[in-house]
């Protein structure tokens, strides 16, 4: 089964490549999640935004807690 | 298990963190799904969310009927929140900052407080007042004080204050079924919030069902032999920091007991431990003077001075207001430096 992306959601409706910071994983790398469950908190500049699993499956984190990304990258998988 | 087991057995479900925000929200929401006379009201907490995320999503959940923004005259809703618990609601009312307790101290001393007293007991009060305590960011006099002294000191009210999201949680719970008017202070630093210093402490598994954390009970948030820190909320986070440094480099055990509540006070715990390092440093992020500090001093002295072999420490703000300026306020809040020479001083190390 391909995988699932997760990407970083759009909080800036300005700038639509904005960078931000991943805040917090509520899920360790290889969990066991289950679709539309959170998995992480984002935040640019001071707004903050959650991240939600886009389907059911172990999730593969590709961005580490207090890592910069831009709005639109993939931050994680589920598989 | 070992390595072998491990990898033959299939992955378990994730167990599920939350930071201390989400905690209280869930607590919340959970128990309005219970009860439909509990309601939220304050400044800014239904549409906005609660400046430190106490409230998000409650809006969306339960209506405006259920959770509602106020007009910024605390007096006014505090007192509306009185008036619907003394007629059998159960509503959470935001302070938005305990420094503005000053503008509706009457409601909340004069009247939440007094009601049941005042009655005879044949009229209860059964609201939770949550406010947002602490500094550490930079807010400066108005914005940065904890006051958990002031409130624990005028009978009448439980108070309690979580410093992690499991305690945050079944704490909430606790402070919403309790009969009686129930401050509930949240430290901005223990609430997981993106925008503020990252705090690892401040998201944890928490139990998916509604459970009660007892209020009046502390908890032991690390055993230790060499001496007992008595504290809460953020100083919690800053003591077991230390606690796991000086472990390592100085060889030194520390006891960490989280107090959890001030009203009422679980002295047997306090005590315990007393008993069994001999040495006591109390944490306090609230003024120095006339305070939780000293109601502990007096807890020991009162019941057996002899159970310190030396003198007892106490790490807590010098009776001066917070200072805007960080190098001040880094030197008057109990920062980890603070608390590890006190520490080291008490120990002898």
């Amino acid at each position: 089964m391909r995988a699932a992306d997760v990407v970083f959601p759009p909080l800036s409706q300005d700038q639509p490549d904005a960078e931000g910071v991943l805040a917090t994983w509520f899920v360790a790398d290889g969990d066991q999640v289950a679709k539309g469950q959170l998995l992480g908190e984002v935040m640019v500049e001071k707004v903050s935004g959650e991240v939600h699993a886009p389907a059911s499956g172990h999730v593969r984190l590709l961005v580490a807690e207090e890592q910069t990304a831009r709005q639109g990258e993939v931050i994680a998988l589920v598989e | 298990m070992s390595v072998t087991e491990s990898a033959t057995i299939p992955a378990e479900p994730a167990v599920r963190r939350l930071t201390t925000a989400r905690a209280m929200v869930e607590g919340i929401a959970q128990e309005m799904d219970r009860d439909p006379g509990i309601v939220v009201l304050g400044e800014d907490v239904a549409k906005y969310g609660g400046i430190f995320s106490s409230t998000t999503g409650l809006l969306d959940r339960f209506g405006p009927q259920r959770v509602l923004d106020t007009p910024i005259s605390e007096t006014a809703f505090v007192g509306l929140g009185i008036g619907a618990a003394v007629e059998g609601m159960r509503p959470i009312v935001e302070l938005m900052f305990v420094d503005f307790f000053g503008v509706c101290m009457d409601q909340i001393y004069n009247h939440m407080a007094k009601i049941h007293y005042e009655s005879g007991g044949n009229v209860k009060v059964p609201m939770v007042l949550m406010t947002a305590v602490g500094g550490g960011y930079s807010d400066a006099e108005q914005h940065s004080q904890c006051l958990w002294g002031t409130f624990a000191h005028l009978p009448g009210m439980k108070v309690v204050v979580p410093s992690n999201p499991a305690d945050a949680k079944g704490l909430m719970i606790s402070a919403i079924r309790d009969d009686n008017p129930v401050v509930y202070m949240f430290h901005k630093g223990v609430m997981g919030l993106p925008w503020m210093a990252k705090n690892p402490r401040s998201v944890m598994a928490v139990p998916a069902e509604p459970y009660e954390t007892p209020i009046g009970k502390a908890a032991v948030a690390r055993e230790g032999r060499d001496a007992t820190v008595v504290t809460l909320s953020l100083s919690v986070h800053h003591a077991l920091d230390v606690a796991e440094q000086m472990a390592t480099e100085d060889g030194a055990e520390l006891e960490v007991i989280d107090l959890r509540s001030l009203v009422p006070l679980d002295r047997e715990t306090v005590l315990a431990s007393v008993a069994k390092t001999g040495h006591l440093l109390v944490v306090d992020e609230d003024y120095r003077s006339f305070g939780l500090s000293g109601e502990i001093a007096a807890t020991v002295a009162e019941t057996d001075p002899g159970l310190l072999r030396v003198p007892l420490r106490r790490v807590a703000v010098p009776d001066v207001p917070i200072p805007y300026a960080r190098s001040l306020e880094q030197a008057v809040l109990p920062v980890p430096g603070r608390i590890r020479a006190a520490a080291r001083e008490l120990i002898g190390a």
